[in-house]
C-alpha cells in the first residue's frame, strides 16, 4: 500500500534517481540498440537496405553483437553461481551445451515446434540443476567441482560418441539446424538481434532483482561463510539449487540461442574449454559483478576476433597469456576493479577538469 | 631490568580487520609475563604478530635488541621463539616421537633435551610411538609444550595452555610451566585468571586490540576492581 | 580385542564400502574366461599406475599447498612429448641443452643478483619500473640469441619432416636424423654471449620484482654459497662442452641403441618436469597464495597455454612412440613362457595363464607405479621432509613457527608432484601413443581417482588410481564379450562412452556414501 500513496512528483523524482544511478547503464542500452542504425550509417548502407536484410558491414557486426550477447547470457549465468553464490562448478559448459544440443536435435530430428523445443530446453535445464545438486549436501568446494567436472565429461564424450552420430553428429558438431522463419537469424537478422538484447536486458534485470532479494542475499551468504548461514537457519541446499537452476537456464537458454544461429553447434560447446571460456569471461569482468560478465564477455569475443584476425591459428595462444596476465595483475577484473578504485577515479577525474576549467573542486 | 622481547604501538589486520590497533608490550627476561583480556581482545593474534604469522602493518616488535617484525616468520623463530598454539595444535598425523624431532632445529637437538622434556613430562616417554591422534587433551598440551622445548629457544609463546583440560591436569601444567620458568622466559596468554595469577610476575591487559595495563601481578590480584573492568569475573 | 571392535565400529563405512566394491569385483571376474580376467587386471594396473603417476603429484600439492593443479593433465602431455624429442630426435635435444643451460645459468646465482637488487635504491618510481625495464630489454635480447641459435628440428607443417615420419621410422629401426643445421652468418660467441646476458638480465629483474613485492625492503649482505657458484660453473661448462662437442656428441647418443635412449627420455622427461614445476610454483603460483581461487584459475590457464605451445612446437596430428628394443623383440622364442625368456629374448610378449600379456604394458608400467609409490611413500614416512609434509598437510602455520621454511618444501612438492607427471607422460608415451588430447582424458581419470580415494591422502591417491583403472578396463572388456544380464536375451554390451560414465557413476556414489574419499581425513 506504500507504493500507491507515493505522490507523483514524488514518484517521478524517485524515476529521476533511479534514471541518474544507472545512467550508464541506459547509455549502454541505448547505444546497442542504435548499433546497427550507426553502423549502416558509417558503412554508407542506407537504413531501408539495412532494414532489407542486406549483407554489408551492418550485418555483420549485428551477428557478432549477438555472439556477444550470447556469450553475456552464458558469462552472467556463471558469475551467478560462481561469484554470487560461491559454487566452483567446472562443468557450466554442459549447461550451455544441452540447450543448444536439444534445441537442435528437437528441431532437426523430431521437428518440434520452437515453443515446444523451448519448453523442453527448460525442463532439461532444471533436470540437469538438479543432477548437479545430488551431491551439494555432502559434498563442498573443490570436491564438488570435480564432480561437476566429471559430469559435465560424461556429456562431452557421450555427445561425440559414435552411437549419438546420428542425432548429435559425432566430432564434428550438429549441422544443418533450421531455426523457424520468423526468427532465422539469416533473414531477419535484425529481429533475432533484437530478441537476443531483449533477452539479456531481461535476464540481467532479473540478476540485479534476484541478488537484491532475500533470496540472493543467502546466496551471498553462503558464499561469504556457509557454516554461519547454516547457524542462522537457512537450509543452504535449497538456496544453492535455486542458484543452479536458475544458472542453468539461463545458460540453456544462451545453448538454444546459439543452436539457432550458428550454422554448427560444435561438441567445443560441451567441453572444459567453454567452461574455462565463462570463468575467463567472468574473470575479464570482475568476478560477483554481473555486470562485469557482460563487459568481460564482450571483450573475450572482441579480443579473440582481433587476434584471430591478425595472428591466425595462434590466436588461442594469445588468449591464454592474457588469461594468466589477467589473473596475476587484475585480479579484481575490469567492473570490480573500477568499484574498488572509483572513488580515486573519481576525485582524479575531477582534478583533471579542474586543472582544464581553473576551477579547483574541493574533495 | 633487562627487556628481552618489546612490542611497540603494533597495528596488525587480518584480512580487512582492523584486529590490534596498537598494542605495546615488554616482557622481562627471566620469568613470566601473562597477556590478558577477554575473549577476541586479541591476545592470540598479538602471540601470531610477535612470529610474524599475521605481519604487523605498523609498529615494531623487538626481540634482543633486533628489529624482527618485517622478517619472515621461520627466521623469527629460529632466533629463538618458541610457540605452543591454542587448542594443543600438535601434529595429529605424526607420533609423538616424530612430533618432537620436527622441531629440531640442529641434528641432535632432541637427543639433548630429551632427558630434561621427559623428567618434566614422564607420560610422553611411555607414549613415544604413539600417533597424536591417540593422546589425550592433557597429554596434547605436554607434548605441544615439549616440542617447543626441543630447541634452544630464549622466549616461548604459550597461548592458553589450561583450556579445556581438567583441574588436576592443569595443576601438573602448572608445576611444568613454573619449573620452565626458571631457565627460559615465558610470555604466557590465559583465559583463567586462577592459573595466570599463580604463575606470571608481570601482566598486560589487552582490551579490543589496545594494550589498556601493564603492571605487577602481585598488585592485580587484590586489585579487584581492575580485574572485575577488565576480566570480567574473577 | 577391543581396540579391534573399536577399529571395526570406527571404518564402519568404510568397511562396508570396501568389501561392496570387492564383491563386485569378484562378480565381475566371474562372468570372465581366466585369460579374459587376467589381461583385463593386468591391463587395470597399467591404466593405475599411470593415472596414480599423475594422482599421486596432484594429490601431494593438493594437500600441502592447498594448490589444485590442473595443469596436471598438460604436464603429462610434455613429459611425452619431451621423451619422444629425447628417443626420436636425440640430436634436437642435444642441440638445444646448450642454450638451454646458459639460459638457466643465470638464475643460479640468484643471491648475487638479489643482492644486487636490493642495492638499487633511488626514486620510487624508478625502483618500481626497472624490473619491467630489465624484463622488456632481458625478452628482446632473448628472442633474438635464441632464435640465432641453429637447433636443428622437425616441421609438423611437412609431412616428410613431421614428427610423424621420424616415428615411423624409428619403429622400423632406423633412426632418420636429419643433417645437422649449423651458425648462419651470425657468430657463435656473440649468440652464446646473447643469451648468456639475456639469461642474467632476466634473473635480476626477476629478483628486482620480488624484492618489490616484500613490502619490507631489508638491506641485504652478499651472501653467495659456494654451492651456488659451483652450480653456476656446472651449467655453464655442460653448456660450453654440449657446444663444442655437439657432433660427437650426437653420434654418440644415437649409437646408444634404442633402450638406452629410451631410459635417458624418461630421465630427461622427469628433470624437465621438475624444473617446470619449481619454475611455474616460483614465479606463478608463489604471489598467488592470498588468492587461492586465483591459483586455480591459473593453473587452467597454463593448461590452455601448454596446450597450445605443444600444438605450435610438435604439430596437431598424433603419433606413436615406438617401444624400446628391449620390449619389442619379437623372435622365434617369442611369446615367452617364463619371465626368464622375457630377459633373455627381450620379447614383447609372455604367455601367463593362458593369456598374452605385453611386458611394456602391462608388466613394466606398473612396476614403475609400484616403485614410485613405494619411493614416495619412504620419502613421505621416512625422512625430515617427508615428515615436514606430512606436518604441513594439517598445519602449516605452525611448521612454520617451528622455524622451517616451508616455502621451501612447497617448491620442492610442486617440482616433485609435476615431474611425477611428466614421468607419467613419458611412460604412457609408447603405450598410449602421443596426441595433444591424452592430458585431458587422464587428468579426468586422476580427478576421479582422487575424488574417490581422497583429496589430500596419497594412499588414497593410489586406492582411486586402482578402481578408476579396474572400473574401465572391465567395463570395456564387458564392450567386447557382453554381460548376460537377467531378462536380457541378448548379452548387454557396454558402449565405449560408458567407460567414463561408468567412473563418474562411481565416484558420485562413494562421495554420496562417503563425502570425504574413501581414505580422507575427517575433520
Amino acid at each position: 500500500m506504500n507504493q500507491a500513496s507515493i505522490s507523483p512528483s514524488k514518484f517521478s523524482s524517485r524515476f529521476k534517481s533511479f534514471f541518474r544511478g544507472n545512467l550508464g547503464g541506459w547509455i549502454v542500452i541505448l547505444a546497442m540498440v542504435l548499433l546497427p542504425f550507426i553502423t549502416s550509417l558509417i558503412s554508407g548502407q542506407s537504413i531501408s537496405n539495412l532494414l532489407a536484410n542486406e549483407s554489408g558491414m551492418a550485418k555483420f557486426v549485428q551477428g557478432l553483437a549477438i555472439e556477444i550477447f550470447i556469450l553475456a547470457l552464458y558469462a552472467l549465468s556463471y558469475d551467478l553461481i560462481l561469484g554470487v553464490t560461491g559454487l566452483l562448478s567446472f562443468g557450466h559448459a554442459m549447461f550451455f551445451a544441452v540447450g543448444a544440443y536439444l534445441t537442435g536435435i528437437l528441431l532437426k530430428s523430431f521437428g518440434w515446434s520452437l515453443w515446444a523445443t523451448l519448453g523442453m530446453v527448460l525442463v532439461a535445464a532444471i533436470i540437469q540443476a538438479i543432477l548437479f545438486a545430488v551431491v551439494l549436501p555432502r559434498v563442498q568446494g573443490v570436491t564438488f567441482a570435480l564432480v561437476t567436472l566429471g559430469i559435465a565429461s560424461v556429456f562431452y564424450i557421450v555427445i561425440q560418441s559414435h552411437e549419438m552420430s546420428a542425432y548429435a553428429g559425432a566430432d564434428v558438431g550438429l549441422q544443418g539446424v533450421v531455426a523457424p522463419e520468423f526468427i532465422n537469424a539469416a533473414d531477419h537478422r535484425m529481429r533475432f538481434y533484437f530478441v537476443t538484447l531483449g533477452l539479456l536486458i531481461g535476464m540481467y534485470l532479473l540478476y540485479k532483482r534476484f541478488v537484491n532479494s532475500p533470496t540472493g542475499r543467502v546466496c551471498i551468504a553462503i558464499r561469504e561463510n556457509e557454516k554461519r548461514a547454516l547457524m542462522l537457519g537457512y537450509n543452504t541446499f535449497y538456496f544453492k539449487l535455486i542458484a543452479l537452476t536458475l544458472a542453468s537456464i539461463t545458460a540453456a537458454l544462451a545453448g538454444c540461442l546459439h543452436a539457432l544461429f550458428q550454422p554448427i553447434v560444435s561438441p567445443h560447446t560441451a567441453s572444459m574449454g567453454f567452461t574455462i571460456a565463462a570463468l575467463l569471461m567472468t574473470l575479464i569482468g570482475g568476478v560477483g559483478t554481473l555486470s562485469g560478465a557482460l563487459v568481460g564477455a564482450a571483450i573475450y569475443r572482441l579480443l579473440e576476433y582481433g587476434l584471430k584476425n591478425i595472428f591466425g591459428e595462434q590466436a588461442t595462444f594469445l588468449l591464454g597469456v592474457v588469461y594468466v596476465l589477467i589473473v596475476l595483475f587484475l585480479p579484481y577484473g575490469i567492473i570490480g576493479t573500477w568499484k574498488l578504485r572509483a572513488l580515486q577515479i573519481r576525485s582524479g577525474w575531477q582534478r583533471l577538469i579542474g586543472l582544464v576549467t581553473g576551477k579547483p573542486k574541493q574533495a | 631490568m633487562e627487556t628481552l622481547l618489546e612490542v611497540r604501538d603494533v597495528h596488525t589486520f587480518i584480512g580487512q580487520y582492523h584486529i590490534l590497533q596498537g598494542v605495546s608490550l615488554k616482557v622481562r627476561k627471566g620469568g613470566i609475563t601473562a597477556l590478558l583480556g577477554r575473549n577476541g581482545a586479541g591476545k592470540t593474534t598479538t602471540l601470531k604478530t610477535i612470529l610474524g604469522l599475521t605481519p604487523p602493518r605498523q609498529g615494531e616488535v623487538i626481540f634482543a635488541d633486533q628489529p624482527i617484525h618485517e622478517m619472515r616468520s621461520f627466521d623469527i623463530a629460529a632466533l629463538g621463539i618458541g610457540f605452543v598454539p591454542e587448542q594443543r595444535a600438535i601434529f595429529r598425523d605424526l607420533s609423538v616421537e616424530e612430533n618432537l624431532k620436527i622441531a629440531e632445529r640442529k641434528r641432535g637437538d632432541l637427543r639433548r633435551k630429551q632427558e630434561m622434556i621427559f623428567s618434566l613430562f614422564p607420560d610422553l616417554q611411555r607414549l613415544i610411538h604413539l600417533p597424536g591422534t591417540h593422546l589425550s587433551g592433557g597429554q596434547q598440551q605436554m607434548l605441544a609444550i615439549a616440542r617447543a622445548l626441543v630447541a634452544d629457544n630464549r622466549l616461548l609463546l604459550i597461548d592458553e595452555p589450561s583450556e579445556g583440560l581438567a583441574p588436576v591436569i592443569i595443576e601438573q601444567l602448572i608445576l611444568a610451566i613454573r619449573q620452565l620458568s626458571a631457565e627460559t622466559t615465558i610470555l604466557l596468554v590465559e583465559q583463567n585468571f586462577i592459573v595466570a595469577g599463580q604463575l606470571a610476575e608481570d601482566y598486560v591487559i589487552i582490551e579490543e586490540g589496545q594494550s589498556v595495563k601493564t603492571g605487577k601481578m602481585a598488585a592485580l590480584v587484590k586489585d579487584e576492581q581492575i580485574i572485575h573492568r577488565y576480566l570480567g569475573a574473577a | 580385542m577391543t581396540s579391534f571392535v573399536l577399529y571395526l565400529r570406527k571404518n564402519r563405512t568404510l568397511l562396508i564400502t570396501a568389501s561392496v566394491l570387492l564383491l563386485l569385483l569378484l562378480l565381475a571376474i566371474q562372468g570372465m574366461e581366466t585369460q579374459d580376467w587376467v589381461v583385463t587386471v593386468l591391463r587395470s594396473l597399467s591404466v593405475a599406475a599411470v593415472t596414480f603417476l599423475v594422482a599421486s603429484g596432484f594429490s601431494l600439492i593438493f594437500g600441502l599447498l592447498d594448490v589444485l593443479n590442473l595443469a596436471q593433465g598438460t604436464l603429462f602431455m610434455i613429459g611425452a612429448y619431451v621423451a619422444w624429442t629425447v628417443y626420436i630426435r636425440p640430436d634436437t635435444f642435444i642441440d638445444i641443452l646448450t642454450p638451454f643451460c646458459f639460459l638457466i645459468a643465470g638464475f643460479t646465482l640468484l643471491p648475487l643478483w638479489d643482492f644486487l637488487a636490493s642495492r638499487l635504491t633511488g626514486k620510487k618510481i624508478l625502483v618500481r619500473l626497472w624490473p619491467w625495464v630489465g624484463l622488456l630489454l632481458a625478452g628482446f635480447v632473448l628472442l633474438f640469441a635464441l632464435r640465432a641459435y641453429p637447433i636443428t628440428i622437425w616441421n609438423p607443417g611437412v609431412y616428410s619432416q613431421s614428427p610423424g615420419t621420424y616415428s615411423l621410422f624409428a619403429d622400423t629401426g632406423t633412426r632418420l636424423i636429419p643433417p645437422a643445421e649449423t651458425f648462419g652468418d651470425g657468430s657463435a660467441v656473440l649468440v652464446l654471449g646473447g643469451i648468456l646476458l639475456g639469461s642474467f638480465l632476466l634473473a635480476f629483474s626477476l629478483a628486482g620484482l620480488q624484492n618489490n613485492r616484500n613490502a619490507a625492503r631489508v638491506r641485504k649482505s652478499l651472501r653467495l654459497p659456494w654451492a651456488y657458484s659451483v652450480a653456476f660453473l656446472a651449467v655453464f661448462l655442460v653448456g660450453l662442452l654440449v657446444h663444442l662437442f655437439n657432433t660427437p656428441l650426437t653420434t654418440a647418443i644415437v649409437g646408444l641403441g634404442s633402450t638406452w635412449l629410451f631410459f635417458i627420455a624418461i630421465l630427461v622427461a622427469l628433470l624437465t618436469g621438475v624444473l617446470l614445476g619449481s619454475l611455474i610454483e616460483s614465479t606463478l603460483i608463489r604471489p598467488l597464495y592470498s588468492r587461492p581461487i586465483y591459483q586455480l584459475m591459473i593453473t587452467l590457464g597454463l593448461s590452455a597455454v601448454g596446450i597450445e605451445l605443444v600444438r605450435a612446437i610438435w604439430g596437431r596430428p598424433e603419433f606413436t612412440m615406438p617401444k624400446p628394443e628391449i620390449f619389442n623383440g619379437a623372435g622365434v622364442n617369442c611369446p615367452a613362457t617364463t619371465l626368464a625368456g622375457v630377459f633373455q629374448d627381450h620379447c614383447s610378449t609372455i604367455l601367463f595363464m593362458d593369456s598374452r600379456i605385453r611386458v611394456y604394458n602391462e608388466i613394466f608400467i606398473p612396476l614403475v607405479g609400484l616403485i614410485v609409490l613405494i619411493g614416495i611413500w619412504l620419502l613421505l614416512q621416512r625422512t625430515r621432509i617427508g615428515m615436514i609434509i606430512r606436518a604441513g598437510v594439517q598445519d602449516r602455520e605452525m611448521v612454520e613457527a617451528l622455524g622451517i621454511n616451508v616455502r621451501r618444501v612447497f617448491t620442492f612438492v610442486f617440482a616433485l608432484g609435476v615431474g611425477m607427471a611428466t614421468l607419467g607422460g613419458a611412460l604412457a608415451g609408447p603405450s598410449m601413443g602421443i596426441s595433444t588430447a591424452m592430458g585431458e582424458s587422464l587428468l579426468l581419470n586422476a580427478l576421479i581417482a582422487l575424488a574417490i580415494g581422497g583429496l589430500t591422502s596419497f594412499p588414497g591417491a593410489a586406492v582411486g588410481s586402482l578402481l578408476v583403472g579396474l572400473m574401465q578396463q572391465f567395463i570395456i572388456k564387458y564392450g567386447q564379450i557382453g554381460i548376460q544380464l537377467p531378462f536380457l536375451a541378448e548379452p548387454f554390451k557396454p558402449t565405449p562412452p560408458l567407460v567414463p560414465a561408468s567412473t563418474v557413476l562411481l565416484m558420485v556414489i562413494i562421495l554420496l556414501v562417503m563425502p570425504r574419499g574413501l581414505l580422507g581425513r575427517k575433520e
